[in-house]
């Protein structure tokens, strides 16, 4: 039988990968005038990316035991789907602004998740939306993105 | 004396009670929603304080950090899902009281004792914060440099699957830490021609984006079911013979929580935990354990809510946060323009007492309003997730975007969100990179000031013995686990 696979060894190539790539990006720093006492711009983050090395390689040495990785769920596609929405919140709101799309965002998240009534998450998005509206730009006095949209519409 | 009394006088500012209250109703109810805690709010809540100025900020942040933790065992006795994760070991017999018809009592004891315990760390920390803050006077860039790697190197005992993924986290804080231009040369570091990140990499969007996006995300692929409410009579105050019984709990826990606290990382959970084993070791009842014990809600909720005071003591004394939360806190100080530090007491002991009378009046509020409303308050647990988590990325996103109107900061809140969210799936705990990233910048300029006062010769460090005492106690923490296997192996060879 193939042994399980052991995903802090994965992890501890990713961090020294980050170790590594952060160690070479302070060579492209620009160079400090000589005579400066004491450390210069690229010690300090060479030194830390080195103990950032040295940690990843105890872990892929040392990464025996079990890790919640094995008890993390599998990702859904309903959950990759509501991820792609978060992610499309920000060119949906460039577009028609943020106080519209919130109420929209909350909507079609919330059918999404599942488990709620469609209009008990539709009445607790419009109200959200009054909310924050009410909060942020009428209390708080914060410019919210309108959005080309409603910029266009001359609203 | 005085300058409590002074903080006293501020709250008698009718705009500073409100916001004292206002901190701990919200406390309460985000300690009661299983998923979003203390920490989480306080992220979340941060960039709304901005404008309010320090003492109203300090003050609704603070009422938000000592109620979460007595919220959070709300929903632990009622649902059997802490609110909170300092809730954990409450709901062990807090739970089993509610099964056995006693919630109400559980509730009541646990509002008392988390009273008790609070107040009693506030009283530690008025005492202590200020002599802890004189000693510290004679500190210079190497003890504070030493003091910034031990705070570091206690992470290793925070969250997460194991010590080294804590440190990895941590240092990973500190290299973000060094993100943007270097102050001593002028040299840019790791800004790759980007604008946003030229300035730095600012706290509230890491904070945000690693707190509460990253906990969004992984509800996302949890998506729990809705919670189940136990049927309750209403809390009530503990009688004279529970009181009797529940003495030496709560004192031990109190006793445990402040000092678990004041260490550098640990918080409120480690505290709870430990709270809760001592109190089984010390009782007179210990059959009574794991069958609803009333000593075994007392100790942890007296342990929980004293560390919130204790966690304080080396954050506003020294500078060096004592739990994750006052990381965070730590980071609203600095966006209101205040340096935390023993200069801090004689700069502004308004400031620090308002916020020691606001904690204090923070417990008097949660305790009357968890005998009374906590019937409420349980019902809080039962908000649809697919109403909750949605909301909370909508605010996380104004949260971020808010303070400075960039749409640069909604990019790195969303982009830490997602190493919050891959740091959740593979065992990391985020409350050690927001320490690194909090202590980063201190310690590279305090390295660098002790570098130019010994003229670049390390062994110097050898010559302060207080700097020396912290860093052997460092080295020995970190390698203990070496040194106990050699111990072992030698003990084999005999």
């Amino acid at each position: 039988m193939r042994p399980a696979r052991n995903p802090n060894h994965a992890i501890a190539a990713s961090i020294a990968a980050v170790a590594f790539a952060a160690i070479a990006a302070t060579f492209t720093f620009e160079p400090v005038p000589p005579g400066l006492p004491g450390l210069g711009a690229v010690e300090f983050p060479r030194l830390v990316s080195a103990i950032l090395f040295l940690l990843a390689l105890i872990l892929g040495l040392t990464a025996a035991s079990p890790t919640s990785e094995d008890d993390a769920p599998r990702i859904s596609s309903r959950a990759w789907l509501i991820f792609a929405l978060c992610l499309g919140f920000l060119p949906v709101m460039e577009i028609v602004g943020m106080i519209p799309a919130i109420p929209l965002f909350l909507l079609v998240v919330g059918l999404l998740w599942g488990g709620t009534a469609w209009p008990t998450l539709a009445l607790s998005a419009l109200g959200m939306g009054i909310a924050i509206w009410i909060i942020f730009v009428k209390i708080f006095r914060l410019t919210l993105p309108k959005g080309w949209l409603v910029t266009l519409l001359g609203f | 004396m005085e300058g409590f009394l002074g903080g006293l006088a501020i709250l008698v500012d009718p705009w500073v009670m409100f916001m004292v209250f206002l901190g701990t109703v919200l406390g309460i109810f985000v300690g009661a929603l299983p998923g979003i805690s203390g920490s989480t709010t306080i992220a979340l809540m941060l960039p709304m304080t901005i404008a309010m100025g320090p003492i109203p900020a300090i003050c609704f942040l603070g009422a938000i950090y000592c109620a979460a933790n007595f919220g959070g065992s709300i929903t632990a006795i009622m649902v059997n899902a802490p609110g909170d994760p300092s809730a954990s070991a409450t709901a062990l017999e807090g739970y089993k009281m509610a099964e056995k018809g006693q919630a109400g009592l559980a509730l009541g004891m646990s509002a008392v004792s988390s009273a008790i315990g609070g107040i009693f760390s506030i009283f530690v920390l008025i005492i202590a914060a200020p002599l802890l803050a004189r000693a510290a006077y004679s500190f210079g860039p190497p003890e504070y440099f030493a003091l910034a790697v031990f705070g570091l190197s206690m992470c290793a005992a925070i969250g997460g699957d194991s010590a080294v993924k804590n440190l990895i986290a941590a240092a990973l804080g500190v290299l973000i830490a060094t993100v943007g231009m270097d102050l001593t040369t002028g040299v840019e570091r790791f800004a790759f021609g980007i604008d946003e990140l030229a300035d730095g990499i600012k706290f509230v969007p890491v904070l945000i984006g690693l707190f509460a996006v990253g906990e969004m995300l992984d509800q996302v692929v949890r998506r729990a079911e809705k919670a189940k409410i136990i049927a309750m009579d209403a809390a009530r105050v503990p009688g004279m013979a529970e009181f009797r019984k529940c003495n030496r709990s709560i004192w031990i826990g109190s006793g445990i929580g402040t000092f678990i606290g004041a260490l550098p990382a640990l918080g409120a959970t480690t505290a709870a935990l430990i709270g809760y084993n001592e109190t089984r070791r010390w009782s007179k009842h210990k059959e009574e354990f794991g069958k609803g014990s009333i000593e075994g809600v007392a100790g942890p909720e007296a342990a929980n809510n004293a560390a919130v005071g204790g966690s304080m003591v080396p954050t506003l004394a020294l500078g060096i946060p004592g739990s994750a939360t006052t990381a965070i806190i730590l980071a609203a100080l600095i966006v209101q323009g205040v340096r935390p530090g023993p200069h801090l007491f004689t700069e502004q002991p308004t400031l620090l007492y308002a916020v020691f009378a606001s904690m204090l009046a923070a417990n008097l509020f949660y305790l009357a309003l968890g005998l009374y409303m906590a019937k409420f308050f349980a019902r809080i647990s039962l908000v649809p997730p697919a109403i909750l988590w949605p909301f909370v990325f909508v605010l996380s996103i104004i949260g971020a975007y808010g303070p400075d109107q960039s749409m640069g900061d909604v990019v790195i809140m969303l982009v830490a969100g997602v190493v919050g969210f891959l740091f959740r799936r593979t065992g990391f705990s985020p409350a050690p990179l927001i320490m690194g990233l909090v202590l980063g910048g201190k310690m590279e300029e305090t390295l660098k000031q002790s570098l130019i006062i010994f003229g670049d010769d390390v062994s110097m460090f050898a010559t302060r013995p207080i700097a020396m005492a912290l860093l052997s106690i460092t080295a020995i923490g970190l390698f203990w686990p070496l040194i106990a296997r050699f111990w072992r192996m030698l003990g084999v060879q005999r």
